[in-house]
């Protein structure tokens, strides 16, 4: 350690003043305009706003699908990483880089095959009217399920990653031990695993929570203007309408979501002990 | 039925969800027909060398590029002496300086973009090329930190005190002792960089114009105008591209122990 402060501040500021000037200003003076109308500082934008109908669908639809997305991917998430851990060495080297691999890739690209898989004559649809189900395709694209869809399988491997590590440090004979003695799957799983993982949960589903509601591609691709999410809200709202009043507003909502999952969820893994 | 057998369809069916619309994906850009199905309409690797001819996924691609490499060198040449006070310095404020660069890892990328726009691009005459190439090095620059941190975080302290002992000035201690030392974590960190720069979407929404568009943009464009599988091509050789780089990076640098 060196003790000399002043070369340790000329070392550091670069990045910080950088940073700060360039990018959390103007991110600053962005969310300020949510609170100006005609210039002058008011909460009137924000009253507007909340009584909007269509806003209020938008942000509670935001944070369902946020929701939702969390707990499937956490309940998919627990059953494969329990699996993987169980796994013996090379495989489990293996399997896990394949669960890392889609991260590496353009959310373009992820999000594109869906539209070959869920559009009118894709994949899905194909065997439906194939089958006999339904004499016509049925819309899947452009629906809360296609958008719920794309956004599980973008975010799914942060939760299985986050889980997988935390199940790693579980002392390997706690499982057989409460088996042994009595216990059903489900109270090894309410009772020991849960308790001793929710670390790494609560990791994964801040992940997971926050990519879900900052996605943008998603929403785009696979909701258009159908289902609008906060992003795609913003981003309509700054192009169709010049409306920078709402563009501040929504940019203060999802970064206090953000900010607020992780607390939260921080929380309950603190209040549980 | 056995916990083996019960095990091994879990792990299959996750893989399916997640890897599966890869393959379609690149099935799809091998189609000979004109618009995107599955199966393919035949096979063909017209698509895939249609990608190659298209003006608009050239200039993008290059812009791209430029942006990935150049935004994550900037990042890093700030980025490497802030870990480095932060992990060897008795720092002031070193939480306010910690806090101040991760931030731009909480604010959604969209936000950053029209901010820029707004107060850089707008009114003080900054190019979009310009504030585009800062964003990215702004957003890149938390990743940096963090991944040369943990990697100075694992070189004892004492080799560069004694290179200073023994009268090497500390400017020399950290070009002769750190960095050599360092190297493995500073390539992590420009691989992990110019991977999320590549792929960055949201913050060239607003910060594109004419002529300046970056290639996830431009695919975006195109998709809405045509259907055709050069869309599903790209994507295919795009994502080759990440896993090659990535899977290189792993084999040779042990990249995962960073990230």
């Amino acid at each position: 350690m060196f003790q000399n402060r002043k070369e340790g501040l000329a070392l550091a500021l670069p990045a910080a003043i950088f940073t700060a000037l360039l990018f959390l200003l103007p991110v600053g003076m962005l969310l300020s305009e949510g609170f100006k109308v005609d210039g002058l500082w008011s909460m009137q934008g924000y009253i507007d706003f909340a009584t909007k109908p269509l806003n209020q669908t938008v942000f509670l639809r935001t944070l369902k699908l946020g929701f939702l997305v969390v707990l499937v991917s956490a309940i998919i998430g627990y059953a494969c990483a329990f699996c993987i851990v169980n796994l013996e060495g090379r495989h489990r080297g293996r399997v896990f880089g394949l669960i890392v691999l889609p991260l590496m890739i353009s959310p373009v690209a992820r999000t594109y095959a869906w539209i070959v898989i869920l559009g009118r004559t894709g994949i899905v649809n194909d065997t439906i009217t194939g089958l006999g189900l339904s004499e016509t395709p049925i819309r899947i694209l452009f629906t809360e399920t296609a958008v719920f869809i794309g956004l599980l399988q973008l975010f799914l491997p942060l939760m299985i990653i986050s889980l997988v590590s935390a199940m790693e440090n579980l002392p390997n004979d706690v499982i057989p031990a409460a088996r042994v003695l009595g216990a059903s799957w489900f109270k090894v799983f309410t009772k020991i695993i849960l308790p001793l993982t929710k670390d790494g949960l609560v990791i994964g589903g801040t992940l997971v929570f926050t990519g879900s509601l900052t996605a943008y591609i998603t929403p785009a691709i696979l909701g258009g203007s159908k289902v609008l999410m906060l992003e795609t809200l913003l981003y309509q709202r700054v192009n169709v309408a010049n409306d920078f009043v709402s563009a501040g507003i929504i940019a203060t909502i999802l970064i206090i979501m953000s900010f607020g999952a992780n607390v939260l969820l921080k929380r309950i893994a603190t209040a549980r002990d | 039925m056995n916990i083996k057998f019960a095990s091994r369809l879990i792990i299959s069916l996750t893989l399916t969800f997640l890897i599966g619309p890869f393959l379609i994906i690149i099935l799809a850009g091998l189609s000979a027909g004109d618009f995107m199905t599955f199966p393919p309409d035949g096979m063909s690797l017209k698509w895939y060398i249609k990608v190659f001819t298209v003006e608009s996924f050239r200039e993008s691609f290059w812009l791209s590029m430029l942006l990935a490499v150049f935004g994550t060198i900037c990042a890093l040449i700030l980025g490497i002496p802030a870990a480095y006070a932060i992990s060897r310095y008795d720092l002031p404020y070193s939480e306010t300086i910690k806090t101040i660069v991760a931030a731009p890892i909480i604010v959604p990328g969209i936000i950053v973009g029209l901010a820029l726009l707004r107060y850089l691009v707008v009114p003080l005459n900054f190019t979009v090329t310009l504030a585009l190439f800062m964003a990215h090095t702004a957003l890149v620059l938390p990743y940096a930190v963090r991944v040369v941190s943990s990697s100075l975080n694992n070189l004892r302290g004492d080799m560069e005190e004694a290179a200073v002992l023994l009268g090497c000035g500390r400017v020399g201690a950290f070009m002769r002792i750190v960095l050599p030392n360092i190297r493995s974590g500073v390539l992590a960190a420009f691989i992990l960089g110019f991977v999320t720069s590549f792929n960055q979407v949201p913050v060239s929404l607003f910060l594109s114009g004419p002529g300046v568009r970056t290639l996830p943009i431009d695919m975006l464009g195109y998709m809405e105008i045509t259907y055709d599988p050069s869309v599903a091509a790209l994507s295919a050789l795009l994502a080759f591209l990440s896993v090659a780089i990535v899977f290189v990076a792993e084999k040779f640098l042990g990249f995962s122990r960073y990230v």
